[in-house]
């Protein structure tokens, strides 16, 4: 059985650690903000990106490859996790998810990767990636979407990959990460176009003038379109993950201060007991001198 | 269409947006839009026709009431829909926010860049197009600050 000074040295080290987790808990909330702002302001850019791709592709009349793609023999997975762990549940909901999706490829499978989590994942498990971009997980800025973006736009250009999927976690709040699966190139836009059917439908009565061609516009746009999925996936898996790492903080904070009270009762009634066993010897020395 | 817009004529009113990926650069009420799309330079008034285009790397000018607002852009895309001008650009600095030092040492640093691009690599003409638009972006921000900035 351990000794009060066993409990004691353990009581304290468990304050040390919920000392250190509570200071996450408080950064993590801070750059949860901060992400949640950065977000918001991404959104009326991405939102009409993804407007004017919807007006683009339904004008264009092409069979561009852009659109509606070729046969496919290489899918290329860019999977996007952090750089830190500390965030439960985060990357490995994701990574799981990001197997299950290889899984399912008829095709020959190709990876890209970014944050180091997912970089460490395929590396340990040997299976080769084309490409790991890190370092900016925490907070990402275009530029870095912009340089996947163009990779990945390459992969696709020079057939190497015939679909390329981005998997990354959407951010619902703090507690809820959700991972999902989008079809970069060629482009979708009719998935996103769901939630506001109705506004699409009223677009559609404008004669819009395509300066130059659609086709050409089309050109141009996607890869821009590409770049801002990216930025956006980057946006809430940043968010995602300071929520997550939160949440995880929080929960450890409160089993280790469970577990450091557990520990303080069983050290006083441990003392007590000492106490009790003392007065009872005392007590009895006391009577036998009497006596 | 044109009995439609008799009727609305009475106060109606243009807005400009100017928006990059990282947020909204200007959101108003204005008078006049300048912008340099792809067939030239195009002014946009109160109910101009529905247009989709690029923009190209250049000055974008809004007129709103007595004062004029100046922005240097990348290049990017252009939509006017009912009365919302929107421009679609990576980049958006007004002539006192440019760092005339900063440019020309990005059209510099392009240059240096360009000299190296080797013509075996495979990916040359890629990688030559990408350095010329940053040398470009790099001029116009110069010219536009010594055109707009200051004086």
């Amino acid at each position: 059985m351990a000794s009060a000074q066993d409990l004691k040295r353990q009581i304290q080290s468990l304050d040390n650690t919920s000392k250190m987790t509570q200071a996450l808990q408080t950064i993590s909330g801070i750059k949860l903000r901060k992400a949640e702002n950065q977000l918001n302001k991404a959104r009326p850019y991405a939102d009409n990106v993804d407007e004017m791709m919807r007006d683009i592709a339904n004008r264009a009349q092409s069979g561009s490859p852009l659109l509606v793609g070729r046969e496919i023999n290489r899918v290329a997975i860019c999977t996007v996790t952090s750089d830190r762990g500390l965030a439960g549940g985060f990357n490995a909901q994701l990574l799981k998810r990001t197997m299950q999706l290889r899984g399912e490829q008829d095709a020959e499978t190709v990876h890209v990767v970014t944050g180091r989590k997912a970089e460490a994942f395929f590396r340990f498990r040997g299976i080769g990636y084309e490409e790991a971009f890190t370092g900016f997980s925490d907070s990402p800025s275009y530029k870095d979407a912009q340089r996947v973006g163009r990779y990945l736009t390459r992969l696709f250009e020079d057939e190497e990959a015939d679909e390329v999927y981005l998997i990354y976690n959407r951010y619902q709040s703090a507690l809820v990460q959700r991972p999902v699966v989008t079809r970069l190139l060629p482009v979708a836009p009719e998935d996103n176009g769901e939630d506001d059917g109705g506004n699409e439908e009223g677009g559609q009565n404008i004669p819009l003038e395509f300066i130059p061609g659609p086709e050409v516009l089309l050109q141009r746009l996607v890869p821009r379109y590409v770049e801002t999925l990216l930025f956006r996936a980057f946006l809430e898996s940043a968010a995602g993950e300071h929520g997550a790492r939160m949440t995880a903080m929080k929960s450890a904070s409160d089993s280790a201060n469970e577990m450091s009270e557990d520990l303080t009762r069983q050290m006083n009634r441990m003392r007590q007991a000492q106490i009790t066993q003392e007065i009872l010897e005392i007590v009895g020395g006391a009577e036998a001198l009497a006596g | 269409m044109s009995e439609d817009r008799n009727q609305q004529q009475e106060g109606r009113q243009l807005f400009c947006r100017v928006i990059t990926p990282e947020q909204v650069i200007f959101d108003g009420e204005v008078d006049m839009v300048v912008a340099r799309i792809a067939d030239g330079d195009i002014g946009v008034l109160v109910d101009h026709q529905p247009v989709v285009s690029t923009v190209e790397i250049g000055a974008v000018r809004i007129n709103q009431d007595d004062e004029r607002h100046v922005y240097a852009t990348s290049d990017g895309f252009f939509k006017v829909s009912e009365n919302l001008v929107q421009i679609l650009v990576e980049e958006a600095v007004t002539p006192g926010e440019i760092d005339v030092d900063a440019a020309e040492s990005r059209v510099e640093q392009a240059e240096n860049e360009l000299s190296e691009v080797s013509d075996e690599d495979e990916d040359s003409d890629r990688q030559q197009k990408e350095i010329e638009r940053r040398r470009t972006i790099g001029e116009n921000l110069v010219r536009v600050a010594r055109e707009y900035g200051e004086g």
